[in-house]
């Protein structure tokens, strides 16, 4: 080199002006596993893994709209499966919607993830260690298995976030209008944005839990998280309230420590909606979960809040209507959702707090976490002197008025998602019975429909608030925190019962409350499972909902059940993106218990945990697009999921045929020959009606083809037993799932045995208590299931 | 014959919406078909009555798949004879599949009545089975309290305080199924 110019141009010899730019400099790589086939699949590398899910499980549409409206070739009338202007069919335009929404929901978590990451560089440098403590080698299996990457620091997030969005924008490509027509291959991209939905919310969690030190595998973590108080009747509305809402949590975490570094954590009170709420119990020990999502308008229309602070997703989009009708300052902390405020971001913190209390503005837009921290103190600290005697509750003589002012038109049934009958619970009320409006309460999804039809504009949450105060002030539950990832030493120590079938399964009820029948049904489903010997793994609004219900005892199931990832235990996971660590810990069976090869190995992975781990998952309100696309990226790894009756309006499901015995062919990977198996799972995505024809339906989408004859045993024994208890009949297709004698619950063998005889033609000998003939196939300990051919080990000659 | 709201008032499909139809007509229309089915839900054990007239259509030679937890109130009741559990979501996918068995194995259905099922949940399986379900031909209808546009032929929707109204026309569509 002789000479250096600016801009790092020099020649060399006779060579004049050469440019030299460096990139990325690449360190060199801890040799920890070697490549798989398919580190940071695009589109189409994972498409035959994609189809031959979708040719077993084949995607079933139910339209809400038989139109199509997103060209101005359109409308187009689809009805009939006809095809619109562009040429699109009725199937591929679901499909496609299928997709936006699972894009919408990707995109949510993703943009979430990626927004965690910039905030944490910038607060704590990107060199912070993930490191999640002696019992978690494993520390990122999504990471590990979808990118090939092995992070050791958040810094090395940034290259996963690149990959996901890039991958979002081809897909997102794929929507646009004279591109994909295939419904098939749409429910395959939609696949491909569900894996990349639980990548995100893996790194979105492993960000934050490795900067705030959120609970692991340190002292105190894990099994031992402690318990945290839910329940509106939990906050102490005698001190100022801070009430955060939403699923990012630093500005939450800096209100927290702003308390904590200024002696007030016993004078105010943190609490929260939602996710935030249960990231927040992560960070800041006296935070409180007031509710889960369905309870938010309620929450705020009862005036609990002093202060209202809101980051994002799930948050009403009329939250500034409502926070100025209670007289609550809203400070709005995220630049998706700003709602129309300023930013004052770059003011003075005490000239806001002063606009805010002052009542000059009726909310801001701050987007410094640490300063949202310091002006929600600030504020609620005023504000709650300033609302004091302050009473949102209706009075006797409002609540009288209104109630007699119904005239019983019925439009709020009709506008209510649920068809709930106000006006005859309002009848009721006027003749002095109020226990059907208080009744109400639970079943309410919390939406406020009612309110914009009702013709005498009686505030119709408000009457039922009225009606339910008596109960609302005794909801007081108990839940632990969120624990984030289950154990290496868990896995190995439950590896084996869970693919051997003893363990009957993972039940991981998540997502939102747009339940049908109100949050009992969380609650039942959680201690119907936990007491038979299932690893309930709980995140979002579900783990919060069934922490509001208590035994005879006057526990609830957090407080019945141990939180160790076991038989009977009942673990809150974390916010919906800490249920990336449910994705994990099956992942974990098969790479830590079995041995796979984790590194860029997607398709052998969800291949194993189809066949072998027993995994269900429960969206029993399911409600946004966050929840379709964590569906259908638990369902690209092989795990199914049931929802409510709500679900079937996300158009689609994927559901399996038993009667066509060609879709349940599995391969024996120890020979490579072909073998007819029972429907196991059945579904990968299915709705039940009610919470009696659920529980059933869950114990069996835990069947699978790897269970041994005493796990298959413990299986039947559950579906059989929830079935004649909740639906007083014994399942119709109980025998599909009989490969041999010892597959019977022992307790009443001989009786099924005497039904398979004479209800299913079976031949049974019964000399020997054996079955001759009737099963789909025998039971053979050495079988070794697979939908890969080349995962066979020898071909059979 | 004529136009209603939607139960779910928002609930407005497209250019094909059912027509509210009298009872006797859709009983005729049940008469008429060569394969039908009732398809029942959880709400008919709100009362017994409507379980009753579930049975009773079932003796008038309609099979029944119950869905929901339905099919406890059939249990309870002793009436198994050609009731068979299935879940909406499985059925409704077998509807759409010309060549599957039925719950007999005599063949698919070219006539399903809907009875009884929470109302949303209906209404997407209606959906798929009057998008999907064309090739032959199945059309359902509803008979429950509510205007159900996604079916063919529905009631119109039914006041609580009309429910004795309700239960005439129900006792009016079984007495015309011959």
């Amino acid at each position: 080199m002789e000479e250096l110019k600016k801009g790092g141009i020099f020649n060399i010899s006779d060579l004049k002006n050469v440019r030299i730019s460096i990139g990325e400099i690449v360190e060199e790589e801890e040799e920890w596993e070697p490549m798989g086939p398919h580190p940071m699949p695009g589109i189409a590398t994972l498409r035959n893994w994609d189809f031959l899910l979708l040719n077993r499980y084949k995607p079933f549409y139910a339209p809400l709209c038989d139109m199509c409206c997103l060209c101005t070739y359109g409308k187009c009338d689809l009805t009939g499966n006809k095809k619109g202007a562009c040429g699109i069919r009725m199937d591929a335009q679901h499909g496609r919607i299928v997709l936006l929404a699972c894009l919408v929901g990707c995109s949510a978590h993703c943009g979430h993830g990626r927004h965690m990451l910039h905030e944490m560089i910038k607060k704590f440098g990107g060199d912070v260690p993930i490191d999640f403590g002696p019992e978690v080698d494993v520390e990122a299996p999504l990471t590990r298995l979808v990118c090939g990457i092995k992070p050791k620091t958040i810094r090395d997030y940034e290259k996963v976030f690149d990959y996901i969005e890039e991958q979002i924008v081809q897909l997102a490509d794929a929507l646009h209008t004279g591109q994909e027509g295939s419904y098939m291959d749409f429910e395959s991209k939609a696949l491909h944005m569900g894996m990349l939905d639980s990548l995100g919310k893996e790194a979105a969690d492993i960000i934050q839990i490795a900067c705030y030190g959120m609970p692991t595998s340190y002292e105190g973590g894990g099994p031992d998280v402690p318990l945290v108080d839910v329940g509106i009747g939990t906050i102490d509305t005698t001190k100022p309230v801070v009430l955060v809402i939403g699923h990012n949590v630093p500005p939450a975490a800096d209100i927290g420590d702003y308390l904590t570094e200024n002696g007030l954590e016993d004078k105010v009170e943190l609490a929260g909606i939602c996710c935030t709420s249960i990231d927040t119990t992560r960070v800041y020990k006296k935070a409180k979960i007031a509710a889960a999502l369905g309870r938010q308008l309620r929450v705020i229309r009862m005036g609990i809040a002093d202060v209202v602070v809101v980051d994002e997703q799930c948050i009403r989009a009329d939250i500034l209507e409502l926070c100025q009708r209670v007289h609550s300052p809203l400070i709005v902390t995220n630049d998706k959702a700003m709602h129309g405020l300023v930013d004052r971001t770059d003011d003075n913190p005490d000239k806001i707090v002063d606009d805010l209390v002052s009542g000059r503005v009726p909310g801001v837009v701050i987007l410094d976490p640490e300063q949202v921290g310091e002006v929600a103190v600030k504020t609620v600290i005023q504000m709650d002197k300033k609302r004091k005697g302050l009473n949102l509750i209706l009075s006797d003589e409002e609540f009288k008025y209104y109630v007699n002012d119904c005239i019983l038109c019925g439009n709020c049934t009709l506008a209510c998602p649920n068809g709930l009958r106000i006006g005859e619970a309002n009848q009721s009320a006027a003749s002095g019975d109020i226990e059907p409006l208080a009744g109400l309460f639970d079943l309410c999804v919390g939406c406020g429909r009612c309110e914009q039809v009702c013709k005498k504009h009686i505030p119709i949450v408000d009457v039922i608030t009225k009606a339910a105060y008596p109960q609302i002030k005794e909801e007081k539950g108990r839940m632990r925190i969120g624990r984030g990832p289950v154990w290496d030493s868990e896995i190995r120590d439950v590896g084996a019962p869970i693919v051997l079938g003893t363990i009957p399964g993972i039940i991981a009820p998540i997502g939102c409350g747009n339940y049908p029948n109100g949050t009992k049904d969380a609650w039942l489903i959680v201690k119907e499972f936990a007491e038979r010997n299932y690893i309930v793994t709980l995140t979002g609004c579900m783990a919060i909902d069934c922490a509001l219900w208590k035994d005879e005892e006057g526990k609830t199931v957090y407080e019945q059940h141990h939180g160790r990832f076991d038989a009977g235990g009942v673990l809150n996971i974390g916010s919906c993106v800490s249920n990336a660590h449910i994705h994990d810990a099956a992942i974990k069976v098969a790479s830590i218990f079995a041995g796979r090869p984790l590194r860029g190995n997607y398709e052998e992975i969800a291949d194993y945990i189809l066949s072998r781990v027993g995994a269900c998952g429960v969206a029993w309100g399911a409600m946004s697009q966050k929840a379709a696309s964590i569906a259908t990226g638990f369902n690209r790894l092989g795990v199914p999921a049931v929802v409510g009756p709500h679900g079937a309006k996300y158009r689609r499901a994927f559901l399996g045929r038993p009667d066509l015995k060609d879709d349940w062919k599995l391969i024996d990977a120890t020979d490579g020959s072909e073998i007819y198996f029972e429907p196991g799972p059945q579904h990968l995505l299915v709705a039940c009606e009610t919470v009696e024809e659920a529980l059933p339906m869950i114990a069996k989408l835990c069947f699978r083809p790897s269970d041994t004859d005493r796990g298959r045993s413990i299986k039947l024994t559950h579906y059989i037993d929830l079935s004649l208890k909740y639906l007083n009949a014994y399942p119709p297709d109980w025998h599909l799932f009989v490969r041999t004698a010892t597959d019977l619950p022992i307790a009443n063998k001989n009786e099924l045995l005497k039904k398979l005889e004479d209800e299913h033609d079976w031949e049974i000998d019964w000399k020997m208590k054996r079955i001759k003939e009737g099963p789909i196939r025998g039971y053979d300990p050495s079988f070794n299931p697979t939908n890969l051919r080349r995962l066979i080990r020898e071909k059979k000659k | 014959m004529g136009m209603e709201i939607p139960f779910d008032v928002a609930n407005i499909p497209g250019p094909e919406m059912g027509e509210v139809a009298p009872p006797e007509v859709i009983g005729s229309y049940i008469s008429s078909a060569k394969r039908p089915l009732l398809v029942v839900g959880s709400e008919i054990l709100r009362d017994d009555f409507f379980l009753e007239t579930a049975i009773e259509i079932g003796r008038r030679g309609v099979p029944i798949a119950a869905t929901g937890h339905s099919i406890r109130g059939f249990v309870e009741k002793e009436y198994t004879e050609n009731v068979s559990y299935y879940n909406l979501h499985e059925l409704t996918n077998c509807l759409r599949d010309p060549s599957w068995k039925g719950l007999d194995g005599k063949g698919n259905y070219d006539f399903v009545i809907f009875f009884g099922i929470v109302y949303y949940y209906a209404s997407q399986m209606l959906s798929c089975i009057k998008n999907f379900a064309i090739d032959p031909l199945i059309r359902a209808v509803s008979i429950d309290r509510y205007y159900h546009p996604q079916a063919r032929m529905s009631f119109t929707n039914i006041s609580p305080e009309m429910e004795e109204g309700y239960k005439d026309m129900l006792n009016r569509l079984v007495s015309s199924i011959k």
